[in-house]
């Protein structure tokens, strides 16, 4: 199973390779900011430069797609005061300069360079500490983290820039020539993240069974809740065939279901039950 | 075992901090300026780390010694427990923690110099013998080839005989304290659950086989040993217990182990809220539960005819006076 990706650059130029390799179209018609998507489940915003307009892209995005377990990942380009131009890091800790937050993207086990990185408002020309600058990470981590988890978003810089190859004599015709330097790491990202978020929705999905329900009878808010949480304990227990028989059945109103599924559940716990599950 | 190494910026010269660093040269090295700010993170997702986790370096402020929960172990005036670690290396699903810290990152707290003026205030505070509990918010034993904790604090304590430490683990490394000289006062609890339950349950988690070898060397050398079968989880099969019972006994000396506990799945109710929604799709957490102030525990028939039957099972191994069922 394939989860969902969502890609953010700043610039036309940052996306060129990237719609090549995943084989993204442009969606029509034009929204905010310019989008790109596959039928296998990985989309594409360009955001402009700047950290504000890497969270309007972020929430734009956001906005505009159907609720998904997604993944996400900031990928651009970055000055670093010695590391060499067309090196790839793994962004580990992002500090906003100007608001003095701190953001920690996770780490995985993918044998990429982390480096720390700093956003700035104005490109970095003396890159005082030992990490990478860019304009865009801060906005877009904070963004996407009140959308998902934190373990779902992720920073790649390719570096551009550094103290003997000024950000001033940056070539932006260069820049899909940097990514493609760095098409592997970006792939394994990429794999990772998709398989992330093909967990996710793995272990939090709603048996279908849930909207089916949620459409047949009127519940409370609180009755909304336990259904929610019956129709996942069918799934966990390895009742989903019961769980479908159940919601054939036509009830009076939605209390009735509730107890018919409530009794059903109970029998999950009489004796010898469990081992037979188990046994299977 | 961990994908990087935080550390707080107050410990960056420690020579324990440096230690561990050396040791993982090769892992990204990120300061911070207080643990905090990873660890307690909002949105992180527990379950996802725990397949990543980082291990984070530390100064642990404030109250380092803390009272003991009321029927957490064994009888002593007084109990305390302290916690040089949070969190632990191993993935049980029934594991409390999943459900009180936000993080599966494990944090190791590095100022143990701190920990142990705590231990001396209490017992110069207090009478008579104290116990002190390693093992609440981590495994003690797991990560000692890293953090040297029983290395540091089994000849603290042996130092001070009116105090007991226990050493809770499911951890199978014992050669720093085999290269000890056994300590009365310091008692090597090891836990178990029954082998359909371990399979089921516990991963990255030493077999039962190894717990047990690991066991008899330690009481071989001297060592108290003490057996936890925590927690109990139930089964509708009995068998499963008679036969881990018979499997534990048969390798150690039941006569000299210093203690035998029993205490059934629990779990504080907003705990148990957080471990459901990070699995959802976990038989376990699936069955009816009951609360009973605070504490969720799963619903069974007969419980207390269930455990009655239990420890009359254990007591054919144990003297009943070295028994006692955990409460919390």
């Amino acid at each position: 199973m394939n989860g969902e990706v969502n890609l953010v650059v700043a610039h036309p130029l940052e996306a060129k390779a990237l719609i090549e390799w995943f084989g993204l179209g442009e969606v029509e018609p034009r929204g905010e900011f310019r989008c790109f998507e596959n039928k296998q489940g990985i989309a594409l915003v360009i955001s402009g430069m700047g950290a504000r307009n890497a969270a309007n892209a972020v929430g734009w995005l956001h906005g505009w797609q159907s609720p998904e377990f997604r993944a996400w990942l900031n990928v651009g380009i970055a000055g670093h005061p010695f590391a060499a131009v067309g090196h790839g890091f793994l962004v580990n800790r992002i500090e906003h300069r100007r608001s003095g937050e701190y953001y920690w993207p996770p780490i995985p086990d993918l044998d990429l360079p982390g480096c720390g990185l700093v956003t700035v408002d104005e490109p970095e020309t003396a890159y005082p500490e030992e990490a990478a600058y860019d304009m865009e990470a801060a906005g877009f981590f904070a963004a996407v983290a009140g959308l998902t988890t934190t373990d779902l978003i992720y920073v790649f810089k390719i570096v551009s820039d550094n103290r003997e190859n000024p950000v001033s004599e940056v070539n932006p015709k260069h820049v899909p020539e940097l990514f493609r330097k760095q098409e592997s790491a970006i792939h394994k990202l990429v794999d990772h993240l998709r398989e992330r978020s093909a967990a996710c929705a793995d272990w939090y999905g709603m048996p279908a069974e849930y909207a089916s329900l949620l459409s047949r009878y009127r519940f409370s808010a609180t009755r909304k809740v336990a259904l929610a949480q019956y129709c996942r304990r069918f799934r966990a227990l390895g009742r989903q065939d019961r769980l479908s028989e159940i919601a054939s059945v036509r009830f009076r109103d939605a209390a009735s279901l509730m107890t018919a599924m409530r009794l059903e559940l109970a029998k999950a716990n009489e004796p010898g039950e469990t081992s037979r599950q188990e046994a299977e | 075992m961990f994908s990087a190494v935080y550390f707080e910026s107050a410990v960056r010269d420690h020579p324990r901090t440096r230690a561990i660093l050396a040791r993982y040269g090769e892992l990204p090295h990120i300061e911070c300026e207080r643990f905090g700010q990873i660890f307690n993170r909002k949105a992180q997702n527990f379950r996802m780390q725990k397949q990543y986790p980082a291990l984070i370096l530390a100064r642990k402020h404030g109250r380092k010694v803390l009272p003991a929960p009321a029927g957490y172990g064994f009888e002593a005036e007084q109990s305390h427990y302290f916690s040089h670690m949070l969190n632990c290396i191993y993935d049980c699903r029934y594991c409390f923690l999943q459900g009180m810290y936000r993080s599966a990152h494990c944090v190791l707290f590095v100022n143990f110099e701190d920990f142990a003026d705590s231990v001396r205030q209490s017992l110069t505070a207090g009478s008579g013998m104290q116990v002190f509990y390693s093992g609440y918010d981590c495994d003690s034993l797991a990560l000692e080839p890293v953090s040297k904790f029983a290395e540091y604090f089994v000849p603290f304590f042996a130092q001070h005989p009116r105090a007991v430490l226990e050493l809770r683990t499911k951890s199978t490394q014992i050669s720093g304290l085999l290269r000890m000289a056994p300590a009365p006062n310091c008692i090597v609890a090891m836990s178990f659950t029954t082998e359909a339950c371990a399979k089921q349950w516990e991963r990255d988690v030493p077999s039962i086989e190894k717990r047990l070898k690991a066991l008899a060397r330690l009481q071989e050398a001297g060592w108290p040993v003490a057996i936890r079968f925590e927690p109990l989880l139930p089964e509708a099969d009995q068998n499963a217990y008679a036969s881990l019972f018979e499997l534990v006994f048969s390798r150690l000396d039941a006569g000299r182990v210093h203690s035998t506990s029993t205490g059934l799945f629990r779990m504080p109710t907003d705990y148990f809220r957080n471990t459901l929604k990070l699995h959802p799709d976990e038989p376990l957490f699936a069955r009816e539960t009951r609360t009973e102030n605070g504490v969720v525990s799963l619903e069974q028939p007969d419980r207390e005819g269930w455990l009655a039957e239990l420890e009359e099972m254990l007591f054919r191994h144990i003297d009943p006076a070295s028994y006692y069922r955990c409460a919390n």
